[in-house]
Formats: structure tokens, C-alpha cells, sequence
């Protein structure tokens, strides 16, 4: 692995008694997309503000090319930011806004109006240079708020929650835009979100944090699928989650017993142990059957219908109430309230967590 | 539409309340136009010799200017301390900062008598009676609380994330206020120096004790008018005043009124 282009090392933040960051340790690699995920208070926005230098640490340090960063004033870091509620100058024109960096940088006139216009144009904005802000749109604000943060060629671009404030359309058309100004022009960015369905579409890499600690981190879909903690399973995505006892077999294979049954379960993050073990079981992963076609009886309570699946709530005897993503089409069974169904899942579903 | 009594009796009510405001304003108007020697209303016809002796006065005009270039310097010194102090207030936006604003209004709260009472006695001791000097410093004073209200006001209306993204597209601290705070808050300055103006063109407590002969401001020049004769000239000084009163509320209205409507674009 290259050399990390900023690492945080034991960042301890503490207002008064609460700890906003406990001893969070974290490497950005040069040009990923990493996403910093997490409930409010869980710490997310802290670390972002710790990195562009607005909020000193109460111990630990900042390291950027080599170098210890953590008592640089932010004018002197060189990271972009994009602000949540964007916090575009009131007072200058679009133009001037996004000319702001460059003038502080003192370049020259003529380049200055170069950039500015082909910034704008990065971001399809270039008939509204001589706009006020306030003129603008929540969506147009958002995208001068980011031709400006990148018109100085930072190399890392941090983002605080940037779509939030808008309206789920738009916040979906954005994702790809952002996602694809990532992939054209390499510059490493830093997203911060409280929003999973942002973080899994957007992220090469996310970190969840939770209470000011690092949960777990990695690519989108291994985390999906490999949560290690109960906190994860449940925050990004749903989850179902079994009391089981977990034996290790003489051949070195686990089986989870649950339900009066034994199935096989796979250890990917090595977090299992021999004994009562929780797993967490995706919604999506769960099959529906006639009574009798699968593992465990159960009884149809509820459904929700959102168009191309359902949500279907099945009570069991034992489990309790086990939620259930149905597609709506291509399938043997349509539930119905009150239907004795069945359930199974085949290997690999079920992921052991670690005991809390 | 009904009258019914209960309308009527509040509309006539808020007419008188507003005749009773401005009346005694507008009443040395005719006074300032009689063609006595003595404050009065007009008796055979109208009059504008008491505004031709205050435009040859040395010693009117003189005032007068004394109090204009005071008011301007109190008001210049007041905006650029009371805009320091609240931006300092602003950004250190803890307990301190707010006992610190409270401590800044305290002039606003004690009686004028007892605050010139104050001064004259400091002022002994500093040698700033009867100067210039003492009176603006004086003014400034006075005139701080306005501008830190007017100016704070403005602030507290300022996205705390504002100077931030200044810094962090890599201004210092002192270019990011120039260029993004002040900027920003001018309308709330703008208030506060026209604030400040007027508490020290209109002051007239703390000048009758704290000058003599050396400096005489406008007000101190009325009240002495007042005390030894009853020239009509000081109604001519009071018309003027409420004219380029009108005159100036006028154009802010008509200025306000111009930007709040939609700009075609």
C-alpha cells in the first residue's frame, strides 16, 4: 500500500466529560473515496473539522505528506472544503466566489478568470457567473459551492453532509455527478454522511463511527456484508439478528444451532467464537416458501409493499419477528397476512458478530 | 366596510397619539417664520430674517460645524472600536464574551447626570476639560452601545461557517474578516455610525460639564439661547434639523424601498 496522503493518529476530542473522538486512528489513501458514516453525535463531523483545522484535538495529531499538521492554522492545510448548508460568500457574485482562492493566492488576473470559467464549467454552472447566491437554487448553490472549493486544485476535498439539505431527486442526480467528478479528476475525497444509502453508492472505502470510535471500516459491499458488530449490521442497511450456539466442527468448519436446527455459517472476519454467538441476517437474503419448503414455520403478521419488493414481517416461534425483503415478481409465493410460510437462507447468510 | 364605535373611537385614538408625536416637532416651524424678535407665532407676516441671522452668524455656523465634524469623528472611532469588539464577541461566543456585551451596554442603562457627573470628575484628572478631544472621547463612549447593538444584530445573523470556508480556501484570519465579515455585517455598521452620530450631535449632558468656553457644540449654543434671550433664531436651527431630518428619512425610504423591489434580470 502507498504511503497514506493524510493519517489521523489517537485523535482524542473531549468536550468536558464527552468524548466526541476516542483514540480514532484512520489513513486516507491518495485519490479513494472515503466516506466517514455515522449517526449524529457519533463523531463524523468532529473528525472532518479536526482534519481542515477548525477543531484542535485534545490529544493525538494530524500527519500529512510526512509532515505533523496538527497545529497548522486551516489557510495553511491546502484541503477544500464543502460546508453543509455550503456557506457561500452573501456579498460576492458566483464568479467572485469561486475567483475567492485564487485572489488569496494572489494569481494573476487573467489566469484567476480562466479558472473561474473552467470550474463552472466543471460543474455546468458557467450562464450564472454573475448571480448572487441568493439567486440560486439549493442544487446550484450546492455546485458552486464545490466549483469553488476545487478552483485552487486541492488535493484532498472534504464534504459535510453537501446533499442534505436538498430534495431526494436531486440528491440522487448529484451522487453520480459527484461520484464521476471523483472518478475524472483523482482528487482524494473525504464525505461525510449520516446516510448509508449515500455512503454504499458513492465510496470506494467507509468508515463507521460510532460514540466517537472507528466501528469498522472498508469497501462498500464488504461491509454490507460482513458487519462485525451488531452497531453496523443494524445501521447500514437492516438486518435480522439470531441467538445461536456456535460449534466449531473437527475440520475447522462453524455451525450455528438456532431454532431446533443446525446450519452451516461462514467466518469472514474472524469474528466468531465457540458458544452463544448473535447473527445478523440480512432481509434480502431470506427465501419464502410454502409451509414445509424450507427450514423454519413461520406466520405471515405484516407486509409492506414499496413496489419492487415487499417487506414481509414473519412471526416465529422461537426468532420472534423476522423481517423479510420478497421480491414482487418471479416468485412461488405472494404472502399474505395470516399465511403459515416458510423460511431458510442458504450458507454464508448468517454473519457472526462479535460479542458486545 | 362597518364602523362600528369601537373602530372609530380607535382610529381617532391613534390619530391624536400620532398628532401629540409630532406636533410639537412641527411647531417651530411657524415659530422659526414669525416676524417678531421674540419666540412666537407670526404676527403681521412671514419672516425668513431669523434663518438669514443664523446663515451670517460666525458663532452658529461655527457650532454647527463643531458638532458635525465631532459627530462624524465619534462616529468614524465608535463604528471601527464597537465593530472590533463585537466580531471579537462573535467569534469567541462563550460566557465572557456575553458578560462583555452586557458590560458594553451599561452606559445606555445609567442616567446621563450621574455618567457626565462621571466624566467631569475623570476628566479634571486627565486634563480634558474644555478640549475637543475630551468631548469626542466622551461621545465615543456614549455612542459605543448603539453601534455594538446595531452591529451585533448583524452578526448574529452570519453563517459561523462563512469565515470558516474563508479560511479554509486559505485567507488568514485578518483577510477572511476584511473580505468576508466585514463585508457582510456593512448594513449593521452603517446603522451604528448613523446611531453614533446622532447620541453625539444631540448630546448635550455631558458637554455642559465638560467644557466652558473652548468648545461649543450646536445643542450647548440652543440651550445657552435659550437661557440668556428668547431669539427666534433657535426655531430657525430646529427647523433645519427637522427638514434634513425629513429630508434624509426620505431618501433611506425611498432607497429601501427602490432594492426591496424585484430586479428585473
Amino acid at each position: 500500500m502507498p504511503d497514506p496522503i493524510l493519517s489521523v493518529r489517537k485523535a482524542v476530542k473531549t468536550y468536558g466529560a464527552f468524548h466526541a473522538l476516542n483514540d480514532v486512528d484512520l489513513d486516507i489513501r491518495e485519490g479513494e473515496f472515503l466516506t466517514l458514516l455515522g449517526p449524529s453525535g457519533s463523531g463524523k463531523t468532529t473528525l472532518l473539522s479536526v482534519i481542515a483545522g477548525f477543531t484542535p484535538l485534545t490529544s493525538g495529531s494530524v500527519h500529512a505528506r510526512g509532515g505533523d499538521i496538527s497545529r497548522l492554522p486551516p489557510e495553511k492545510r491546502g484541503f477544500a472544503m464543502v460546508f453543509q448548508g455550503y456557506a457561500l460568500f452573501p456579498t460576492m457574485t458566483v464568479a467572485e466566489n469561486v475567483a475567492y482562492p485564487l485572489r488569496v493566492r494572489q494569481w494573476k488576473r487573467q489566469d484567476i478568470s480562466d479558472r473561474v470559467a473552467e470550474c463552472l464549467d466543471l460543474v455546468q454552472m458557467a450562464q450564472f457567473a454573475d448571480r448572487m447566491p441568493s439567486q440560486l437554487s439549493g442544487g446550484q448553490q450546492q455546485r458552486i459551492a464545490l466549483a469553488r472549493s476545487l478552483s485552487f486544485k486541492p488535493d484532498i476535498l472534504l464534504l459535510d453532509e453537501p446533499l442534505s439539505a436538498l430534495d431526494k431527486k436531486l440528491r440522487a442526480d448529484l451522487q453520480w455527478e459527484l461520484k464521476a467528478l471523483h472518478d475524472r479528476l483523482g482528487v482524494t475525497f473525504v464525505y461525510v454522511t449520516h446516510d448509508q444509502e449515500e455512503a454504499l453508492s458513492m465510496s470506494d472505502r467507509i468508515v463507521i463511527l460510532n460514540d466517537g470510535q472507528i466501528q469498522q471500516q472498508g469497501a462498500p459491499d464488504d461491509l454490507y456484508n460482513w458487519p462485525r458488530t451488531e452497531f453496523v449490521a443494524s445501521f447500514l442497511g437492516k438486518s435480522n439478528f439470531i441467538n445461536s450456539v456456535v460449534l466449531k466442527g473437527a475440520d475447522g468448519t462453524l455451525k450455528a444451532q438456532a431454532g431446533g436446527h443446525e446450519f452451516p455459517i461462514e467466518d469472514h472476519n474472524g469474528t466468531a467464537v465457540s458458544g452463544e454467538t448473535c447473527l445478523a441476517l440480512r432481509p434480502e437474503r431470506i427465501r419464502l416458501g410454502a409451509p414445509g419448503a424450507e427450514m423454519f414455520e413461520g406466520r405471515v403478521r405484516q407486509i409492506s409493499y414499496l413496489g419492487e419488493r415487499c417487506q414481509v414481517l414473519v412471526d416465529h416461534a422461537e426468532f420472534g419477528e423476522i423481517l423479510v425483503s420478497h421480491p414482487t415478481w418471479h416468485v412461488d409465493i405472494r404472502p399474505e397476512p395470516h399465511l403459515n410460510v416458510s423460511f431458510g437462507w442458504e450458507r454464508g447468510a448468517c454473519v457472526p458478530l462479535l460479542s458486545a | 366596510m362597518a364602523r362600528s364605535p369601537l373602530r372609530i373611537f380607535f382610529a381617532t385614538g391613534s390619530w391624536a397619539i400620532l398628532a401629540f408625536l409630532v406636533l410639537p416637532i412641527l411647531v417651530v416651524i411657524p415659530v422659526s417664520l414669525t416676524d417678531t424678535a421674540f419666540i412666537g407665532l407670526p404676527k403681521d407676516h412671514l419672516s425668513l430674517q431669523h434663518f438669514d441671522t443664523f446663515l451670517h452668524s460666525p458663532k452658529w455656523l461655527w457650532a454647527t460645524w463643531t458638532s458635525v465634524w465631532i459627530g462624524a469623528i465619534v462616529a468614524a472611532a465608535s463604528t471601527a472600536l464597537g465593530t472590533a469588539f463585537c466580531i471579537g464577541c462573535w467569534f469567541l461566543s462563550d460566557r465572557a464574551a456575553m458578560i462583555a456585551r452586557w458590560v458594553m451596554i451599561v452606559p445606555i442603562l445609567v442616567p446621563p447626570v450621574v455618567q457626565s457627573l462621571g466624566f467631569y470628575k475623570f476628566w479634571v484628572t486627565l486634563g480634558l476639560i474644555d478640549t475637543h478631544f475630551g468631548v469626542i472621547l466622551a461621545h465615543t463612549l456614549l455612542a459605543l452601545p448603539y453601534v455594538t447593538i446595531s452591529v451585533f444584530a448583524a452578526l448574529t445573523n452570519l453563517d459561523r461557517r462563512i469565515p470558516q470556508a474563508a479560511r479554509n480556501l486559505g485567507a488568514p484570519l485578518g483577510m477572511a474578516i476584511r473580505t468576508v465579515i466585514l463585508p457582510s455585517i456593512r448594513p449593521g455598521m452603517f446603522t451604528g455610525a448613523i446611531f453614533a452620530f446622532i447620541v453625539s450631535f444631540d448630546e448635550i449632558v455631558g458637554v455642559l460639564f465638560i467644557t466652558v468656553r473652548q468648545v461649543e457644540t450646536l445643542p450647548k449654543m440652543i440651550w445657552e439661547g435659550i437661557q440668556e434671550s428668547i431669539d427666534p433664531v433657535i426655531a430657525a436651527v430646529a427647523t433645519i434639523l427637522v427638514l434634513m431630518t425629513l429630508l434624509v428619512t426620505a431618501a433611506t425610504v425611498a432607497r429601501s424601498y427602490m432594492s426591496s423591489k424585484p430586479k428585473l434580470t
